[in-house]
């Protein structure tokens, strides 16, 4: 059995870009090697990654497996790794995504297989990366050199504009990224000019908060926009979102199912990771322009979303809504709104894969995705109608399934924080259920037509690869203790960074109750009761 | 009379031994000439180039065994920046030389006068790296601009050869005029006793208030004279035609090696010599560089021909490298232009040997012949991609590194606002080069058998992308060796 160590860790993310090394020796004709050869691999970098699920002390909020080796030493660049409890979920959830990524493309890739695959792994190598970095000079590497695959995978195996949408993805997300650069080497020089040290460590960037905080306002403002619209291109917020539906429609199957699962998280993540904890008070500061542009995002996204009649792009606008509500949830500053964020994007990544991966089906079917074309579905394809409900509700947020717990974590946290954001995201929530129903009415429902009624059931490789979508659903949806148990200690030490008023006013309104109600304690009471009460028993409120 | 004289005589050769390539390279070009070409026959002219590589390379050994000083009444200065920046004119040099071969048989145009004109522009170049002396920086420029004016017009048959060569040399004649005027005015203004840059920079500083402006348009002028030979912008307009004009060799040629020297001088005259008056440059100076960028990139956008892409993409990364002349710490800005420069000599060459293969009989040629070469030709493919890549800047390439190692520099001197253009501008070169690959990996091919390419072509295509595939790897060494380097 192996143990979850520092080495195992390096092997897991780097064995998808070996195995892109080793297929490279290949001839071009041999399809089915490359085909199970990279689904192997990734298979085997899940079941490395495993481990650290169990071995991951949920205890301490420190990095785990942490290891540094020095790599520019005139920059103060480490080659550092290591994962906290966030970065560990998303962790596993790429490589989570990574075989049924490539098990979706067996059929949907018809042409240039061998590049196509070497690809895949080559990026599964750069977004494993960008998680386990501890350097940002080492994570902006990774967060640039995600680039270049996508790029490729959209562009050539793409829809009929995969050009156009291509190099906008990646020209979005390039203009991005060099803001973000600045400000990392403003704070890069202004760490120096205090410390007299040149390093690149996340964990030196984060101890620069309180010297950040004495800076002029305009030098916090600006450093915050930086890192907010590299960031926020990447989720998308609105209105950074337009490179999105264009890449999405264009992209292949499992270039939409990575696009949503794994790269818009990196904009999340990227929140979580750097503007929370490295600029707070700055971030408080413009927390208004950021909650507005949130609430757009939900409300437009949904809105949008209902007029579609593209199926793909449906999905790709309701992703603009979802990740509004992931933001929401970050932006409240509280365990549960931060929490709440977090496992929706794991939600997200799995409910909108499983989407992505539903029409896909049958686009490769009948070459359509749009919504008109179909009707009555559930009649030839009994099983693929179950699962693409499942799907369904999981994304709109049925109690039992991973979507509800998510949003209703993120409305707990939220309305702590501003409840009248929390009251208008529920719009947001309403208006979701309605497309998505609407959507799978007029799909599954209804008269049929003789070319519907020929269309094949799912076969045994399609079902193996929603089956562990449906599980993971099904399981985060009924027990989500596990999950909340590993970002619990990392969560409170970034409510602790980022807004740690939060705690003291805790702590008063605990000992009050204390006072009051002999004999409750032991929970993290907020202030309104009535939002105490409801989770309790369901949500694992964060040990001490 | 004799005792002046043989002092004069004793002073030079007292000095000369901080000269020893240039003399070298002098002497065998013109022995070259006269009466070596005597014993080569018409057909066998092609023989001239192996000579000349081998000739490059004895010079480069000779540049690194020179000592460091300061000789012929302190006009020329043997440090780490002349000889880092020289070594980079000898690989440019060397480059051409190697990408001429399979270009000049195709056209029948091998003559010993081609390789000589190099070795003389060269020569040049070696001196411009050290010039310490506003009229020995002027004499440098003009020995290396002259060479090449004619290498531009090499095609003599050609119109468009002609042509280039023309504009360059009207355009080229006019900035040194402006360049000169500038020196008279610096010249006057400290007193008309000298023109030393060290000398110049300290009795400047200390100019009375009535002359301030004698100052300021005598290093107006300077700046300008040497904007134009460095192509920024907006004194850029004679470089995308002279690059369409020229054989595509000597087109590699001035887009690497005179650019390194003139960025020497450059480094010299205003990081070192005028670095007392920095308040009198730098604004200027920042709008030229900011210019260089912005109209660099934005007008690449727009070529249709690879090679007015590659000669407007230049001006851009002159636009950045002129961030690391804004350094008012010269030494650092020094460090990292030189890398820049290195690594963008090794990136052009790259992409340039790729255009010659492609364009076989030296014809100018488009971005759309670059279709399908990605499946046609795989290895070549991936190399062009490696180096468009790199030139973008997308990490984990080596330009990625050059380009992190000037905007660090440039956001350490305060220049923020610069190098936020400076990222936001290379996003947009992202667009242009990948419009490339993406001729190369989504487009058909077309129909039509492809040569093979030539040995040495095939020889610079595999170095350079393996010095950046293995720079990558090693980014962090070469950027300490390199900064010891550039040091001296």
């Amino acid at each position: 059995m192996f143990t979850a160590n520092t080495t195992l860790m390096l092997v897991a993310t780097f064995l998808p870009f070996l195995g892109a090394l080793v297929l490279l020796l290949v001839p071009k004709g041999q399809r089915k090697v490359f085909e199970y050869g990279s689904l192997a691999v990734m298979i085997v970098s899940f079941l490395l990654s495993v481990p650290f699920w169990f071995g991951y002390d949920r205890g301490s909020a420190a990095v785990q497996w942490f290891q540094a080796w020095t790599w520019i030493p005139t920059l103060g660049v480490k080659f550092a790794v290591g994962m906290d409890g966030i970065s560990l979920l998303l962790w596993l959830l790429t490589t989570f995504i990574g075989p049924i990524a490539i098990a979706c493309s067996f059929s949907s890739i018809t042409e240039r297989h061998k590049e196509y695959y070497l690809w895949m792994l080559v990026l599964q190598t750069a977004m494993l990366g960008v998680f386990i970095t501890q350097d940002m000079f080492l994570f902006y590497l990774f967060w640039e050199v995600m680039l270049v695959p996508m790029y490729f995978l959209i562009a050539i195996w793409g829809g009929p504009q995969k050009l156009y949408a291509a190099i906008k993805l990646f020209l979005y997300t390039l203009a991005g990224s060099v803001l973000m650069l600045v400000a990392i080497l403003a704070i890069y020089f202004l760490q120096h000019k205090t410390t007299g040290v040149y390093d690149f460590s996340l964990a030196s960037f984060q101890a620069m908060a309180p010297i950040i905080a004495q800076q002029s306002k305009t030098f916090q403002i600006l450093m915050a926009l930086a890192f907010f619209i590299g960031f926020a291109i990447k989720v998308p917020m609105f209105p950074f979102h337009t490179w999105l539906p264009d890449a999405h429609v264009q992209a292949p199957t499992a270039g939409s199912v990575i696009l949503a699962a794994i790269l818009l998280k990196m904009g999340t993540y990227g929140f979580v990771r750097f503007l929370l904890p490295i600029l707070p008070g700055a971030t408080k500061e413009l927390m208004p322009y950021f909650l507005t542009l949130t609430l757009i995002g939900i409300i437009y996204g949904a809105l949008v979303a209902m007029i579609q009649k593209d199926m793909k792009k449906l999905v790709a606008y309701s992703s603009v809504s979802h990740l509004g509500m992931c933001m929401l949830g970050l932006f409240a500053l509280n365990p549960y709104g931060i929490k709440g964020g977090l496992l929706q994007m794991l939600n997200h990544g799995i409910s909108t894969s499983g989407l992505f991966l539903a029409v896909g089906i049958v686009y490769e079917r009948r070459h359509t995705r749009m919504i008109a074309d179909f009707g009555g579905l559930s009649k030839s394809m009994p099983v693929y109608a179950t699962i693409f409900m499942i799907m369904t509700m999981s994304s709109l947020g049925l109690p039992l399934l991973n979507g509800f717990i998510g949003e209703g974590v993120i409305l707990m946290g939220s309305f702590q924080a501003f409840p009248w954001a929390a009251v208008v995201a529920t719009l947001g929530i309403i208006l979701g259920a309605a497309y998505l129903l609407w959507m799978y009415q007029r799909v599954m429902f209804g008269p049929i037509t003789p070319v519907n009624e020929k269309m094949e059931d799912l076969n045994l490789r399609e079902v193996l690869y929603f089956a562990p979508l449906v599980i993971v659903a099904f399981w985060i949806g009924m027990y989500p203790k596990p999950v909340m148990d590993v970002m619990d200690a990392p969560v409170r030490k970034l409510v602790m960074q980022v807004n740690p008023d939060f705690y003291k006013a805790e702590s008063l309104a605990a000992q009050q109750a204390e006072a009051a109600r002999v004999g409750m304690h032991g929970m993290e009471a907020p202030e309104a009761p009535e939002v105490q009460a409801a989770p309790a028993g369901m949500i694992h409120g964060g040990g001490h | 009379m004799t005792g002046f004289a043989q002092g004069l005589l004793d002073a030079l050769l007292q000095d000369a031994h901080l000269i020893v390539p240039q003399l070298f390279l002098i002497t065998v070009a013109t022995l070259m000439l006269w009466p070596g070409d005597l014993f080569v026959s018409r057909a066998e002219k092609h023989r001239w180039a192996p000579i000349t590589l081998v000739v490059l390379g004895v010079t480069a050994w000779l540049v690194a065994r020179v000592d460091n000083g300061l000789g012929f009444g302190r006009m020329f200065q043997m440090d780490g920046l002349t000889r880092g920046f020289q070594l980079l004119c000898i690989l440019g040099a060397a480059g051409a030389v190697a990408l001429s071969q399979r270009v000049l048989n195709g056209l029948k145009q091998q003559t010993v006068e081609y390789y000589a004109l190099i070795l003389f522009s060269l020569a040049g170049m070696l001196f411009l790296c050290g010039a310490s002396d506003l009229i020995s920086v002027y004499f440098s420029l003009e020995l290396m601009a002259i060479s090449i004016y004619i290498l531009v017009a090499y095609l003599r048959d050609w119109k468009t050869s002609v042509e280039a060569g023309l504009k360059y040399f009207l355009l080229g004649a006019f900035s040194s005029g402006i360049l000169v005027y500038g020196i008279s005015l610096l010249y006057g203004a400290a007193g008309g006793t000298t023109t030393n840059l060290a000398d110049l920079g300290q009795a400047l500083a200390l100019a009375p208030k009535p002359d301030s402006l004698l100052v300021f348009g005598g290093v107006l002028m300077v700046l300008v004279g040497m904007a134009f030979k460095v192509a920024a912008v907006p004194f850029h307009m004679w470089s995308p035609d002279a690059y369409e004009g020229a054989p595509t060799p000597i087109t590699a040629f001035m887009a690497t090696a005179p650019k390194a020297a003139a960025l020497a001088a450059f480094l010299r005259v205003f990081g070192t010599g005028f670095h007392s008056l920095f308040t009198t440059w730098v604004l200027p100076l920042s709008y030229i560089a900011a210019a260089s960028m912005i109209l660099g990139n934005v007008a690449a956008v727009r070529q249709v021909s690879m090679k007015r892409l590659l000669a407007y993409s230049s001006i851009a990364h002159v636009g950045y490298m002129l961030l690391g002349v804004l350094s008012a710490d010269p030494v650092a800005g020094a460090q990292a232009v030189w890398l820049y420069m290195a690594i963008y000599v090794v990136m052009n060459f790259g992409a340039f040997a790729v255009v010659i293969y492609l364009q076989g009989q030296g014809e100018g040629e488009r971005i759309e012949d670059f279709r399908g070469l990605g499946r046609k030709h795989p290895v070549l493919g991936f190399a062009m991609m490696i180096f468009l890549l790199s030139l973008a800047g997308i990490p984990p390439l080596l330009g990625f590194f050059g380009k992190f190692y000037l905007f660090k520099l440039a956001i350490e001197q305060g220049h923020v606002t610069l190098t936020v253009i400076a990222l936001l501008t290379s996003a947009v070169s992202a667009y242009y080069y990948l419009g490339v690959v993406a001729q190369m990996y989504f487009k058909e091919p077309a129909e039509g058998e492809t040569p093979a390419l030539g040995a040495l072509p095939a020889f610079i295509v595999g170095v350079a992308c393996l010095l950046i595939l293995v720079g990558t790897a090693f980014g962090p060494w070469l950027l300490d060796w390199a900064g010891k380097v550039a040091l001296g």
